[in-house]
């Protein structure tokens, strides 16, 4: 009876359940792979691999999944679901169990580096509510003294995702190809629309955006502005949050613009590409309303003198010579060499900066931008003619100008 | 007669409490964490993740282990008439497992070096030396069960051969596995250890002390030979076949994934009849025992029931959906780790104390242990089942994630709550087995110094029914 046990329970049973639940799986999973993978696989760097390590040893894979189900809501919150070849470098897999934080295989090109550096050193600093252990021992002291494992955690972190990609929409018509799949579903879950870069957070350019003109809610634009803008931007909206002074280019001062709601919903919807600015399109469109109105409160009255003809003059011959090529003709921020920043130009017919802000912005430059200081090139008094020119670009769309001050 | 190693017995009973005593720590101050997040923030061996991993190896080879050794030492040769293979063996085991795997799996997870993978987190060179460790077991406990002239073999001896064998097999695929074979491949074998380990490891042990102790405390058989053998074969062929409820909805192939599913419903059938079988054993005890021992091993029974329905009903997809990746899968966890499986522990501790002449008890104490814990698991328990509903509602709207880690909190604050009566308990039952007179066990069992010499007394008093002598 002994002998009878311990060989069929014992071994029998496991080799059973290996077989079928082990390699089998495995089997399918490697058929799956070698069908719809692109065909040169990206492998990560030294750096990423050690990032990974780092990963691995402070149990990121407890709190954070690397798996987007096949699942609407996964699907909605995080991506594309996962599709077998996306792992097939991970050794040993961090698909994790548990989700105390959001699923990480999309996080390619949601954040700066500056983001990820701050939220590791002081993750509260950046997200006042988060439950995130400090990783104070990567670092020097400090946000922007990140060690080598710093570095290399966020070049991993930097990582996934990208091999999706970068097989771009190719990529995503090979593995449809070859999908062997039974269960329609599931294709359209993993294969279907949107595109593995149509992360929530992920900033991007030009997608169309919702109008937020509904019912502000002032108190609940106050709560989530606490929650989630405040961190950056400040609690009136100077741009002096706790995570400020790690940000370059650093948050904006939103007290001393003049936004159209288009413009705000432009920031809100699509995020700020090239900056730490997220989109925030896993807050419903109501909550963006209550949030877009709460920023036009922060706008702090200046008491202006009218715009002489003389430095309209002046400000317009500087800023045709000089400011043109970059915030475009009509001050839209689409001058010729606009495609090629990171960073788009100020569109100022749709934010309209106090004078003193202006004249910083000309006078300093946008530290992390490719507006540069203009001391150099320009005298004080074209600074300020400039600077008090672009803001003649503005203009407020009628319904906006209800309730601004 | 039957000789039971005492020695060894009180030795992993000691290594047991101690180590649980400090995989508690970790658990606590994790659980900590999580309400005041920059706890031990610039100390990197203090880090939430390290002292997580440090937590669950701990409880299940540190706490589950030590005290599953001490009651085979009392069992094995119990249930063969035979002896256990070598003392000396029994002190190089005792020394590679706490000595070589638990302390220093924990100093190097601490320090940095171990697995991210569920149930394995001890590094490689720490594997290696449990799976020594688990032949060095399978040679100190299997042979009396092989040894020629033992016609009959009783439940509690299938699942502990059965247990030693498949868990020598499911340990290195488990924890090396997922090592060489990447991605999703790899996760498979990761679901099947993280299941085999629970199911096939900790489970078959705890079911071979409920079913031992009730019957050796009643003086009662078992109430069905039929049931205990068909549970037995039902869960080693459908236990091992759950693993992949562990990545429902992930890209595992969808067959593996409705296998795993149908396993686990079987299963909560099968532990039905298990559960049935023990209970209906019970029958005469009243519905909370008297005898402590046996309190623990009746509540065991209870939190085997409700963890494995639970989990029939958490496999099914619409549950899965909803509560993966939640605090009701900790929820699950606890109930089966800290109900079940240490439930059956101290019970088999306590009947195995309580049966070694020289072993100090404290009956009063060992009471309070089990309300103590009874109301901490409970606590416990509750409370992360309703996080992780919460978790589950907010996850399914369009609510920002933040949302559900903020209406966690006041459930966390609950569940760390629940750490006061939980230590209290393990701390009292450490009492319970380290003061008190000497020989209290057998005094409270009516047995005094007249009972004879401590073999004799092993023998006479805890022998199963049916056993032939």
């Amino acid at each position: 009876m002994s002998y009878l046990v311990a060989s069929v329970a014992g071994v029998a049973f496991f080799v059973l359940s290996v077989a079928l639940l082990g390699v089998w799986p495995a089997r399918v999973l490697d058929e799956q792979t070698a069908a719809m993978a692109p065909d040169n696989p990206l492998p990560l760097t030294r750096s990423e691999q050690r990032g990974r390590t780092v990963y691995a040893r402070e149990g990121c894979a407890y709190c954070h999944t690397q798996q987007v189900r096949y699942l609407a809501a996964d699907v909605r919150r995080f991506g594309p679901a996962t599709l077998a070849w996306e792992s097939r470098l991970d050794v040993p897999h961090l698909m994790g169990t548990r989700r105390i934080g959001p699923d990480l295989s999309r996080e390619s090109g949601v954040r700066t580096a500056d983001w990820q550096f701050l939220h590791l050193f002081d993750p509260r600093a950046m997200v006042p509510d988060s439950v995130m252990p400090p990783y104070r021992a990567l670092f020097d002291g400090a946000p922007d003294r990140p060690r080598q494992d710093a570095r290399d955690l966020v070049a991993y972190l930097e990582s996934l995702g990208r091999a999706r990609e970068i097989a771009g929409p190719e990529g995503e018509a090979a593995a449809r190809a070859g999908c062997d799949c039974p269960d329609d579903r599931m294709a359209e879950l993993a294969l279907a629309a949107p595109p593995p870069t149509a992360t929530p957070a992920r900033p991007r350019r030009g997608d169309p955006v919702p109008t937020l003109d509904g019912n502000a809610d002032g108190a609940r634009g106050q709560l989530l502005y606490d929650r989630a803008c405040a961190s950056c931007h400040g609690p009136l909206g100077q741009g002096d949050g706790p995570a400020a002074p790690w940000l370059r280019p650093p948050p904006a001062n939103l007290a001393e613009h003049e936004y159209t709601l288009a413009r705000l919903a432009d920031a809100l919807w699509n995020g700020v590409s090239g900056t730490s600015m997220q989109a925030w399109r896993d807050h419903p469109v109501d909550d963006l309303a209550s949030l877009a109105a709460l920023v036009r409160s922060f706008q702090l009255e200046r008491r202006e003198t009218t715009l002489p003809d003389s430095m309209l003059e002046t400000g317009r011959r500087v800023y045709e010579a000089n400011c043109l090529q970059c915030h475009g003709p009509d001050g839209g921020g689409d001058g010729a060499a606009a495609a090629e920043l990171a960073i788009a130009p100020t569109n100022f017919r749709l934010q309209r900066p106090s004078i003193a802000r202006s004249v910083q912005a000309v006078r300093e430059g946008v530290d992390g931008t490719r507006m540069a200081p203009w001391t150099s090139r320009l005298t004080e008094e074209e600074i300020v003619a400039a600077a008090r020119f672009v803001r003649q670009f503005f203009i407020r769309d009628a319904a906006a100008r209800e309730g601004a001050p | 007669m039957t000789h039971v190693e005492t020695r060894l017995v009180y030795a992993h009973g000691l290594a047991a409490l101690a180590t649980l005593l400090v995989a508690v720590s970790f658990g606590i101050v994790v659980s900590l964490q999580l309400l005041l997040p920059d706890l031990g923030a610039d100390v990197p061996w203090l880090s939430w993740g390290r002292l997580r991993y440090a937590h669950t190896q701990g409880i299940m080879l540190g706490w589950l282990g030590n005290a599953f050794l001490a009651f085979l030492y009392h069992a094995v040769p119990i249930l063969t008439g035979r002896r256990v293979t070598s003392v000396r063996l029994g002190q190089w085991l005792f020394g590679l497992w706490n000595l070589a795997a638990v302390v220093p799996g924990w100093i190097l997870v601490l320090a940095g070096v171990s697995q991210p993978l569920e149930w394995a987190e001890f590094p490689p060179a720490v594997d290696l030396v449990i799976v020594v460790a688990l032949v060095l077991a399978a040679v100190q406990f299997l042979p009396p069960f092989f040894a020629r002239g033992l016609e009959y073999l009783y439940v509690s001896s299938w699942y502990v051969i059965g247990a030693l064998v498949f868990t020598l097999l499911a340990y290195p695929m488990g924890n090396l596995v997922p090592e060489v074979v990447p991605g999703a491949q790899g996760a498979a074998f990761s679901g099947l250890w993280i299941h085999d380990a629970v199911g096939l490891f900790v489970t078959p042990l705890a079911l071979a002390i409920l079913y031992f102790v009730i019957p050796a405390s009643t003086g009662r058989p078992i109430y069905s030979h039929f049931l205990s053998m068909l549970g037995f074969w039902l869960l080693f062929f459908v236990y091992p076949l759950n693993g992949t409820h562990h990545y429902v909805f992930s890209v595992i192939p969808m067959e593996a994934q409705a296998t795993a599913i149908a396993a686990s419903t079987v299963l909560g059938i099968d532990v039905v009849i298990v559960v049935a079988n023990l209970l209906l054993s019970l029958r005469g005890a009243g519905i909370i025992p008297r005898e402590p021992g046996l309190r623990f091993v009746a509540a065991s029974t209870v939190f085997y029931l409700l963890v494995s329905v639970q989990g029939s009903v958490q496999a099914q997809m619409a549950v899965n959906q909803a509560v993966h990746f939640s605090d009701w899968v900790i929820g699950h966890s606890h109930l089966a780790m800290l109900g079940f499986a240490t439930f059956a522990a101290a019970g088999g501790l306590v009947h195995a104390w309580q049966r070694i002449p020289w072993a100090r008890y404290n009956a009063r104490a060992i009471d309070w242990a089990f309300w103590l814990l009874l109301v901490g698991v409970v606590m416990m328990v509750s409370a992360l089942t309703v996080a992780g509903l919460v978790e589950a509602r907010l996850w399914q709207s369009d609510a920002p994630w933040l949302d559900s880690v903020r209406a966690a909190r006041p459930l966390w604050v609950h569940r760390s709550l629940s750490a006061v009566p939980i230590v209290a308990g393990f701390l009292t039952l450490l009492a319970g087995l380290t003061t008190g007179p000497r020989g209290g066990g057998l005094t409270a069992l009516g047995l005094g110094k007249e009972a004879g010499d401590p073999p004799e007394v092993a023998a006479r008093i805890a022998v199963p029914a049916g056993q032939a002598s």
